[in-house]
């Protein structure tokens, strides 16, 4: 699903050269649910933005989902995204002036593969998939961070995505909340998703199938873990 | 409707009140634009109308005298379809004890069946019977008179006649009376007769068959009239052919309204600017959002459409409202022009096209306006935009520039901090600067060109010394009406003067003949010299006189033909003439005279109308009969009219535009005090009261407009030299002496700085009721 080779990405700062990950190679198959842990300025969430297209690498090649991603327009990129990838951020990152539901909906209104008729009902799906349906037509600002990250989660599988991807999902969330909604990650993996979490959190061992540890930019041999 | 469609929809209902400021200064561009615009299709097409309605002649042509033979011989003509005789007459008319007024009567043969260039009955009686004179609607404030008022009238060589003032006629076509200032009167034969002049006809008024459109046509078929009067022994002295179809003023009209509709569009770009800022501010408050949408999929150009549509909203805003106040300016101006030329308006429709041209632009130039921030709001990276937290990021402190305002100011000083975070949002700054320097700008020019105007006018005006003058229907010896002059107390100079036309070839110019020692006119020589005692074929031309006839320069020697007589005259100078239009040639005065002109002791309204009495008298007595007079006043008054009428237009324009710069100045002060809103909450965690606060803001809106008129200063000179220069030139065909207003610059001062203050206390009273852990909060 997921393959990286040789992939370096140096940034230039106004204090100098930064070098966020250096010759990573990794391999991801369809359907693993992945953990990639490190600290604060590990290059984990810069390996999560390769991974999406969200970033470019300075060397090596990206292949997605059959796809070699970095070789992409920057417009080609977005519209293969909403296609062939959920994206869970830290802070939910919910549109203000739209309702719960309807934020579920826009990636479907970007993407157009869903038919038009049939977008309400697949949003008010998933939010029920997520336990938020009583929600559906509340804005964001009316919800606590626990509802906007379920609502963020139904809004990544709205055009049912092969790969989903989350950036530290449960770092602005109390303990008891985290819990739940590194469970619906886990059903979401159960169902056949591929999910590469990033965090720093110790507690995913927990729901993950394998734990990638990576530091100072480089990815350090680890065991793999089964459940 | 999608989700992309509803953001949009909240995203710009969210931003209510500063997309209204916003709204409200694109429609005051665009109703500003609509009002002229529509006003003009309104004026050419009813000025046109009314004056086809009456049948106007094509061509007009006087002759010593008419009778009904001769008219039916030209009616022979296939090529003529009509001819109507008419006698143009001058005269005065007096109403009560006021003194004469100048008049021109029109005896129409029959009222009942007016054909060529028709009159239009007002009020009272149709026709004027015997002993009766109809005015012109718009004499009547000349003549100081009502309807049903006694008057008293002569010409040249009749009797005073008691006559009464029986109804009111509209003479469409004809100049307004109030500008001339003439009173225009009609009557019929008997009437005239009464008056003590020859019951005949000297005016023909022609009508052509075909072509009534074909200016060449008429020339043609007037010219063949005017063979077949002269074969007939008759005497033809002139023919005018004015221009087919249109109303004598529907062209100046035209260009005066496009130009002034330009100026609408002018305030539209203006109000680009605040869609700019707006858009701006908008794109950088949603960089993470835009970054979030890229990430689930959106395309740059499905992202930007979000941001275009709500660009589209205010434009399609800003057109509903201003389309009922462009209706609304477009009558109230349309009105004010028509009784400015004296004219009906019938229909005030406006055309569909003045609507779909409005709707097109409003629509339009917002659009526009928004394509350079949408496209460079929506092409942050994704990651980039991801990483945005809404702090003003801009670096500032990178630049020379910067650094040398941090030089301003040692401890904390507001007046130091203001000026310094005024610049921080630097393209904005420029920006809104642009706007209220623009309505500076015209405010400046308004009152300069208006001093301009006025020392022009006085210098011109100073230069004719004659307080009144008076010309006489035949020429006389100068020292019979000396006589009567030195016989009227208050008098202290006279000159007889004579007045003629001149030709060169084909061409007709005005010609004076005065003392050439004469202290009642002041000759403004550019080139060459005025005339001299000793001078006999000396003449002194005119500007205006010189610019159109190539070969009449200083030196040459040019056969000119004034009165009957032809004859070889040297050029000796060329004389300056400001606002006259006319070409006018000075010679040396010999012989008789026609015209008298006088500097008095008192020159006020009151002692010249006793003086006139009492002058009359006294010409009367010495067997002398006056034609008409003017005061200096009098031919000053239709010149400060016009200048009225510019001065008016630039403030209504300055009061506009600088509506424009204060909804400027108001969208900008809001949204600097919106992406401050965090740092303000760390000052006032750090001490800072509110009311610092909101002095620092209202000092920062203070700065903007201290400078912006410092801009506008700078720049006056230059520009209402231009501005003023321009108006005269399409006017007067002239040019102007420019004088510098300096009490504008204070007054505009204290605007600038009301204006500011205004604009910025609104945001700065909200910034400083935000308590901290608002303004500290996390989004």
């Amino acid at each position: 699903m997921i393959s990286l080779n040789h992939v370096s990405k140096t940034y230039e700062t106004p204090a100098g050269k930064f070098a966020a990950l250096k010759d990573i190679d990794l391999e991801i198959r369809p359907g693993e649910f992945v953990g990639v842990v490190g600290k604060s300025g590990s290059g984990k969430s810069t390996l999560l933005n390769m991974v999406a297209g969200i970033d470019r690498p300075s060397s090596g090649s990206v292949a997605v989902a059959g796809t070699e991603i970095h070789a992409l327009s920057e417009n080609k990129l977005a519209a293969w995204r909403g296609r062939n990838v959920g994206f869970v951020f830290q802070f939910f990152q919910l549109l203000p002036t739209l309702t719960a539901a309807e934020n579920v909906m826009l990636p479907m209104d970007f993407s157009k593969t869903i038919p038009l008729r049939e977008r309400r009902k697949r949003a008010v799906e998933l939010l029920d998939l997520v336990a938020v349906k009583s929600h559906a037509d509340k804005l964001p600002a009316t919800l606590s961070g626990g509802e906007q990250q379920r609502v963020a989660i139904a809004r990544a599988l709205a055009n049912e995505p092969p790969l989903v991807l989350a950036d530290e999902p449960t770092g602005n969330l109390d303990s008891v909340t985290a819990t739940e909604i590194l469970d619906l990650f886990r059903n979401m993996a159960n169902r056949g998703i591929t999910v590469v979490i990033a965090t720093h959190e110790a507690d995913i061992a927990r729901v993950i199938d394998r734990k990638i540890e990576i530091s100072d930019g480089k990815i350090h041999p680890q065991i793999t873990q089964m459940t | 409707m999608t989700t992309i469609w509803k953001k949009a929809i909240r995203d710009f209902w969210q931003e209510r009140a500063r997309t209204t400021l916003v709204v409200l200064a694109i429609a005051l561009g665009i109703s500003a634009f609509a009002a002229v615009l529509s006003s003009y299709a309104i004026l050419t097409r009813e000025l046109d109308r009314g004056y086809l309605e009456t049948n106007p002649a094509s061509a007009v042509l006087r002759v010593d005298s008419i009778d009904n033979d001769l008219v039916k011989a030209i009616l022979q003509n296939p090529e003529v379809s009509d001819a109507e005789p008419r006698r143009t007459i001058g005269g005065q008319i007096k109403a009560g004890p006021v003194q004469w007024r100048n008049l021109i009567l029109f005896v129409v043969e029959d009222y009942g069946n007016i054909r060529v260039s028709k009159l239009v009955p007002e009020s009272g009686a149709w026709p004027p019977a015997t002993g009766e004179i109809l005015i012109e609607r718009d004499a009547f404030q000349v003549a100081k008179a009502n309807v049903g008022d006694a008057v008293t009238v002569k010409t040249a060589n009749g009797v005073e006649t008691p006559l009464v003032i029986s109804g009111s006629v509209h003479d469409v076509g004809q100049a307004q009376a109030r500008m001339e200032n003439i009173v225009y009167g009609y009557i019929n034969l008997a009437t005239l007769v009464q008056l003590g002049e020859e019951p005949r006809f000297d005016q023909l008024n022609i009508l052509v068959a075909q072509n009534r459109f074909d200016e060449d046509h008429i020339r043609r078929v007037a010219s063949d009239v005017e063979k077949l009067i002269e074969g007939r022994g008759h005497d033809v002295r002139r023919v005018e052919i004015p221009r087919p179809g249109k109303h004598p003023h529907s062209d100046l009209t035209g260009i005066l309204l496009l130009a002034m509709s330009s100026f609408g569009l002018f305030v539209l770009v203006l109000s680009g600017i605040l869609v700019i800022n707006l858009l701006t501010a908008m794109m950088a408050s949603q960089v993470r959002q835009i970054g979030v949408m890229k990430a689930i999929g959106g395309t740059r150009r499905q992202v930007a459409r979000i941001y275009f549509s709500q660009a589209l909203f205010l434009g399609i805003a800003a057109v509903i409202v201003s389309i009922p106040l462009g209706i609304l300016g477009s009558r109230a101006l349309c009105q004010y022009m028509a009784m400015f030329l004296n004219f009906d308006i019938n229909s005030f429709a406006v055309p569909i096209w003045v609507y779909l041209l409005v709707a097109l632009i409003g629509v339009i130039a917002p659009l526009l306006a928004a394509a350079y921030p949408v496209w460079r709001g929506t092409s942050t990276p994704v990651r980039v935009a991801l990483a945005d937290f809404g702090l003003s990021q801009t670096n500032f402190g990178a630049g020379a520039f910067d650094r040398a305002l941090t030089r301003i100011g040692g401890t904390f000083s507001l007046i130091a901090f203001a000026i310094r975070n005024s610049f921080r949002r630097r393209a904005r700054l420029v920006l809104t600067l642009l706007t209220l320097a623009a309505g500076g700008l015209f405010f400046l020019s308004a009152l300069n060109v208006r001093a301009s105007m006025v020392n022009t006018l006085d210098r011109m005006f100073a230069a004719r010394k004659s307080d009144l003058s008076v010309s006489f229907a035949k020429p006389y010896e100068f020292e019979k009406i000396q006589k009567a002059v030195s016989n009227t107390a208050g008098v202290k100079r006279a000159e007889g003067w004579f007045t003629a036309e001149g030709s060169l070839g084909e061409r007709r110019f005005g010609v004076v003949a005065l003392p050439a020692d004469t202290q009642l006119l002041d000759f403004d020589i550019i080139e060459g010299r005025k005339l001299t005692p000793q001078d006999t074929d000396a003449i002194v031309i005119n500007n205006a006189l010189a610019g159109r006839e190539p070969t009449m320069h200083v030196g040459e020697t040019v056969a000119l033909r004034i009165g009957a007589e032809e004859k070889a005259w040297r050029v000796v100078g060329i004389a300056r003439e400001a606002f006259a239009p006319s070409p006018v040639g000075y010679i040396p005065l010999t012989g008789m005279v026609n015209s008298l002109r006088l500097a008095l002791d008192n020159a006020d309204p009151d002692s010249i109308g006793e003086l006139k009495t009492e002058l009359d008298r006294n010409l009367e007595a010495e067997g002398i009969r006056a034609r008409g007079s003017s005061t200096k006043s009098e031919n000053r008054f239709g010149f400060d009219q016009h200048m009225v009428m510019i001065y008016v237009f630039l403030i209504v324009m300055s009061a506009i535009v600088g509506g424009v710069g204060g909804l400027g100045l108001m969208t900008t002060m809001s949204l600097n005090v919106l992406e401050r809103r965090r740092e303000m909450g760390v000052m006032r965690a750090l001490g800072a009261t509110p009311r610092i606060v909101w002095l620092m803001i209202v000092s920062e809106g203070v700065v903007i407009g201290v400078l912006s008129w410092a801009i506008a200063a700078l720049l006056a000179w230059p520009v209402s030299k231009i501005i003023g220069d321009s108006f005269v030139r399409v006017l007067f065909h002239s040019g102007l002496d420019f004088t510098f207003e300096p009490l504008g610059l204070v007054i505009w001062m204290l605007v600038s700085i009301g204006l500011s203050a205004v604009a910025s206390f609104l945001p700065a009273w909200k910034a400083s009721r935000a308590t901290v852990r608002e303004a500290l909060a996390y989004e």
